[in-house]
């Protein structure tokens, strides 16, 4: 279980970000600057709600209905060419 | 016993700056606390590039500082224990059109004979530096001194040595009040704390902590926008800049669209360790509105394919923007305040706060130890806003 792939972008697993969670008491930003996590190519679209459930379970850090993890424009991945276009 | 709410020195504020300052004090054997209303590195030191560079200093006293701080970098680089993707390549400045060219050989110069290790650079240097340069650039230059790091990694291994040492962490913890009654009484959303001194290294949020105590900190917010890329291929091995911005400091105007010139639009380009890169830059006063700005990053996109055409194809994956702690002579302050003993200042570092970060701390560690310094703190004084304005 703990070697299942939570961000496939960067390829951290599970037990990456256990171990994160319990050396460092961190929040799910600060998990993502140490590891990686949610900080590749999807922009974290893809593992942003596991890592805030993983973080919420182990620390207890509350789900807010505000998004923990914010997403960052675009929306999704454009070109620079099209943006300076 | 140490007393968990009581420390000899108080921090405020865990960015790059206020975790350098909690290192080197903690390591000279002062028992001291930081306090961070966030987590470590949420503010400006996690929304900027990592240049720890000379490149674009005025020789002088802002060259000299900077070569000091990229020094005690290197050496951290060995004594710390968490890597953070130092990398020390140098970097260069390109030139957009041949005016530009012939004030970079004066930059250059004026370089070399203040000790410092620039080189110029033509069209085919430019050429090898990266397959993805457009042909008309006319050539730059290259500081060999300079590194990159990335900074929040740079904060939490500098916290991580820090409390070997003995420091007391406080985090998400926000600074309400500021009193003094002999100690300080630093009053925070976690409870109170007391202190014999206090560093206020709040960067764009000083002026509020100096409020409290009725200290005026001229210090503003001016705003960046970054674009990364993501990883397809290498694109350069170290950092770009353009060489246009330096311009003005030779009274020469700077050539370019109206847009990049309202926005403070100056390309940057870095290279990180996770192999995506990072586009800037912009220089804009717009209060405390992080908001990205969709015409400010269409200038930068613009203005970054002017000098990497072939880079059109490349994929943008997300945008943020950050606060420069600006000041009005460009210089941070790193003082005492005379109004009120053992109140210190760590602030206004504007767009060169990783540069200056390691010695900042050092400064503020042989002040607070009353050493000699390792340069000379006149230029960063407190009082040099008011001073001027009295015997001028
Ligand atoms: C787009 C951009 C690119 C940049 N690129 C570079 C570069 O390549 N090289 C370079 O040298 N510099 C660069 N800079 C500048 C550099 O990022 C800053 O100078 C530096 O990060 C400032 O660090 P700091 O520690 O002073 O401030 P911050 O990192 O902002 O830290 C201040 C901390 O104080 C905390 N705080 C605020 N109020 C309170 C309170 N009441 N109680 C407790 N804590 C509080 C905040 O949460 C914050 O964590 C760049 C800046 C930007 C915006």
């Amino acid at each position: 279980m703990d070697k299942v792939i939570i961000c496939r972008c960067e390829e951290v697993d599970l037990e990456e970000i256990k171990e994160t969670i319990s050396k460092y008491q961190c929040s799910a930003r600060e998990i993502k600057l140490r590891t990686r996590a949610g900080m590749g190519y999807c922009g974290g679209r893809t593992c942003r709600p596991a890592l805030n459930a993983i973080v919420a379970e182990i620390s207890g850090e509350k789900l807010r209905h505000e998004i923990p993890l914010k997403i960052q424009p675009p929306i999704r991945p454009v070109s620079l060419g099209k943006i300076g276009g | 016993m140490t007393n968990k709410n009581h420390a000899e020195v108080a921090i405020i504020g865990g960015g790059i700056v206020g975790c350098a300052i909690a290192y080197y004090v903690s390591k000279a054997g002062i028992d001291c606390m930081l306090i961070e209303k966030g987590d470590l590195a949420s503010g400006t030191s996690s929304r900027c590039d990592g240049n720890i560079s000379i490149v674009d200093k005025d020789p002088g006293f802002d060259s000299l500082m900077s070569l000091a701080s990229q020094e005690l970098t290197a050496e951290l680089e060995k004594d710390l224990n968490l890597p953070f993707e130092y990398r020390s390549l140098g970097s260069i400045l390109v030139c957009d059109n041949d005016a530009e060219m012939e004030v970079a050989k004066q930059w250059v110069n004026i370089q070399n004979q203040a000790g410092l290790k620039f080189k110029l650079l033509d069209r085919t240097d430019i050429r090898q530096e990266s397959p993805y340069f457009a042909d008309d650039i006319p050539g730059g230059l290259e500081c060999e001194t300079d590194s990159l790091i990335n900074p929040y990694l740079f904060c939490y291994s500098l916290i991580d040595k820090a409390k070997q040492y003995g420091l007391k962490l406080h985090t998400r913890a926000e600074v309400k009040l500021v009193s003094k009654k002999g100690d300080f009484l630093i009053e925070t959303t976690k409870g109170n704390f007391t202190a014999k001194k206090i560093v206020n290294a709040a960067g764009v949020w000083s002026p509020f902590i100096g409020k409290m105590l009725d200290i005026e900190i001229p210090i503003k917010p001016r705003k960046g926008h970054i674009m990364v890329g993501g990883r397809q291929k290498p694109i350069i091995m170290r950092n770009v800049m353009e060489f246009g911005y330096l311009m003005n400091k030779f009274q020469r105007e700077r050539i370019a669209d109206s847009k990049t010139l309202k926005h403070g639009v100056a390309l940057v380009l870095e290279p990180t360790e996770s192999q995506n890169f990072l586009i800037g830059s912009s220089r804009q006063f717009v209060g405390f509105d992080a908001r990205i700005d969709y015409d400010v990053v269409q200038t930068m996109a613009r203005r970054a394919l002017r000098f990497f055409p072939k880079l059109d194809d490349f994929n943008m994956i997300r945008t943020y923007t950050g606060f420069r702690p600006w000041t009005e002579d460009h210089l941070p302050i790193i003082s005492e305040v005379e109004e009120v003993p053992g109140f210190y200042i760590a602030a206004g570092h504007e767009g060169d706060g990783i540069s200056l970060a390691t010695i900042t701390g050092k400064l503020i560690e042989e002040m607070i130890t009353e050493k000699e310094t390792t340069i000379s703190i006149e230029p960063l004084r407190y009082d040099r806003f008011n001073k001027n304005a009295v015997t001028m």
